[in-house]
């Protein structure tokens, strides 16, 4: 078996834990995947080029993540009551010798008597973490992120 | 009708129809939105000839342009011909407008300047086509660099419209520029909830909700660490939500002629007093002299309400503008602008604070149309045909509410 295969066995394996994590709401967990200077963005625009000067779905430090989640674990938004449940789909999952990963992202969320569902493009920047990974950027480009009549809202991180 | 209607605005109540009611919002399209001045866009967009944008007029698909002349043109983005969309890009530069079913080609004032093979039209289409045009918009004007439409050819000039005080909220806006002139950018922003665009105007000058219903994301604020270093400005504005109520009623409010409003602001110290702020304040100094500067500073005002669809923010440095869809659905649009000769921050930190709180992801206004749609669904239940504005007090009176509805009531009755 080439190292080639087995890189790419192994940060498969992560990603699709950090998928799960986010779907069974296990947030603190998700979090502790992200460096501490960790960036993760959601762009407004497609193949937008910089998160400074044009405004973003989400664009947020750590911190900023801990804040989001922190609000859905206390149960008290009404946006997030009753919850929505959700499903990260990864395929097409390469990745190259610097460690930068990329795969198609199918999200799926039920909530209420509503189902809706967004296709992306992620992006992530991995580092060694001992056997397994930690993510220093992720990037995902929804397909429909500009569209003309706006979005509804979004409580789970894609 | 028109009696019926403003009978919907009760003393201290409005009926559940105002919400909900089809007919209504038809009628709101007819005697509100064809009568007031809507904003469009700002002249940033259009610097040189040929320059255009579209957008919408209180749902209505519009093409602004600057013409080869120089003068500021609007038309209805609908072909004169079978009525197809002319424009499907957001922004550009052209000569002219083609419909791309039979090109119909328009100059960038709307004219008609060509059509296919027109001998085979009847010798009268021919005389008939100097009048054919891209719909103008009935009336164009701006006020400091924000551009303004109506489809009413009659009533109040634009500055009577807007009256001094939110004249203000626009002057401002311009004067906090360094240069004297602001620029949009940066991109916009679309939440979209499936509720009535009356929910929204009222919430942006509700006071006693903030405390309660964002009080997840205030709690989430409080419990950051932010390590010794200065906090954010997405933290700053989520954590300002959690004044106390008795804090909320001492913030000055305003209900002003034609159903406009405006709110103190209520920003934290570390929002108006970090690096940032000072760098930015020492340039304005440098412009205008301590007082002047000082004078544009303390002009510190949140939400200026424009009735019925228009949220002014000149100490944030952004817009927002409600599009109505339909009865159940309001689109909320939002738009930032870069102060001319301010710190390249300052923008950056104006798009930060969008992201957080205006964008489809906001952790604070997303639970605001959570509501809106639970009162879309709930409020036609019961007998109970009626929905409570009352109260009183200082900055948590709904006093601007019932000025709102009373503007409503007044255009309804016309």
């Amino acid at each position: 078996m080439s190292s080639g295969v087995e890189l790419w066995h192994r940060v498969q394996e992560f990603l699709f834990h950090e998928a799960r994590l986010l779907d069974e709401r296990r947030f603190d967990e998700w979090l502790a995947l992200y460096a501490p200077d960790a960036e993760y963005w959601v762009p407004y625009a497609w193949e937008q080029a910089s998160p400074a000067d044009h405004v973003s779905l989400f664009y947020e430090t750590v911190s900023l993540l801990r804040m989001r989640v922190d609000r859905l674990e206390r149960g008290l938004s009404p946006l997030d009551s009753p919850q929505a449940r959700v499903n990260h789909f990864l395929t097409n999952i390469t990745v190259d010798a610097e460690l930068t990963a990329r795969a198609y992202l199918l999200f799926f969320e039920s909530r209420r008597d509503e189902q809706r569902w967004f296709a992306g493009r992620c992006t992530w920047r991995l580092r060694e973490h001992g056997e397994t990974f930690t993510i220093v950027a992720k990037r995902v480009d929804l397909l429909n992120a500009d569209q003309d009549s706006g979005h509804l809202r979004f409580a789970i991180p894609f | 009708m028109s009696e019926a209607l403003s009978n919907l605005v009760g003393r201290g109540r409005v009926h559940r129809r105002f919400y909900t009611d089809p007919a209504v919002f038809e009628e709101e399209r007819r005697r509100i939105f064809r009568r007031v001045w809507l904003w469009l866009g700002h002249d940033s967009q259009l610097k040189r000839p040929g320059d255009f944008f579209t957008t919408r007029m209180a749902g209505e698909r519009i093409i602004v342009a600057r013409h080869s002349d120089g003068t500021l043109r609007a038309f209805h983005n609908r072909c004169a011909h079978r009525g197809a969309e002319v424009c499907a890009a957001t922004a550009g530069n052209t000569r002219n407008f083609v419909c791309p079913y039979h090109a119909w080609t328009y100059r960038t004032d709307g004219s008609l300047a060509s059509v296919p093979l027109d001998q085979g039209y009847e010798p009268e289409f021919q005389q008939r086509a100097a009048t054919l045009a891209l719909e103008p918009v009935a009336r164009l004007a701006s006020y400091r660099g924000f551009i303004f439409g109506s489809h009413s050819a009659a009533g109040k000039d634009l500055e009577t419209f807007l009256g001094p005080q939110v004249r203000a909220a626009f002057d401002n806006f311009v004067e906090r520029a360094p240069d004297g002139t602001v620029e949009m950018a940066g991109g916009k922003t679309i939440q979209r909830y499936r509720g009535n665009w009356k929910l929204q105007v009222e919430n942006s000058i509700d006071l006693l909700h903030p405390r309660i219903l964002h009080r997840s994301a205030v709690d989430a604020a409080d419990r950051v660490d932010h390590g010794g270093g200065e906090p954010s400005i997405e933290w700053d504005i989520v954590k300002a939500n959690g004044l106390t109520l008795r804090e909320w009623d001492r913030l000055q409010i305003a209900a002003l002629p034609g159903g406009h409003c405006w709110m103190g602001g209520f920003l934290t110290k570390s929002i108006d007093e970090n690096a940032l702020q000072a760098r930015y304040r020492r340039i304005l100094v440098e412009r205008h002299g301590e007082q002047r500067a000082g004078e544009i500073l303390a002009f510190n005002r949140h939400n200026t309400i424009v009735y019925p669809t228009l949220l002014v923010n000149s100490r944030l440095a952004q817009i927002r503008v409600l599009q109505p869809v339909s009865v159940d659905c309001t689109e909320q649009h939002g738009y930032i602008f870069r102060l001319n000769g301010a710190p390249q921050e300052m923008f950056e930190a104006a798009v930060r604070m969008v992201n957080t709180n205006n964008s489809p992801s906001s952790i604070v206004t997303s639970d605001d149309h959570e509501i809106f749609e639970r009162i879309q669904q709930s409020i036609a239940n019961g007998r109970q045909e009626w929905a409570d504005w009352s109260r009183g007090g200082e900055g948590t009176s709904e006093a601007p509410m019932r000025n709102q509805h009373a503007a409503w009531a007044e255009y309804m009755a016309r």
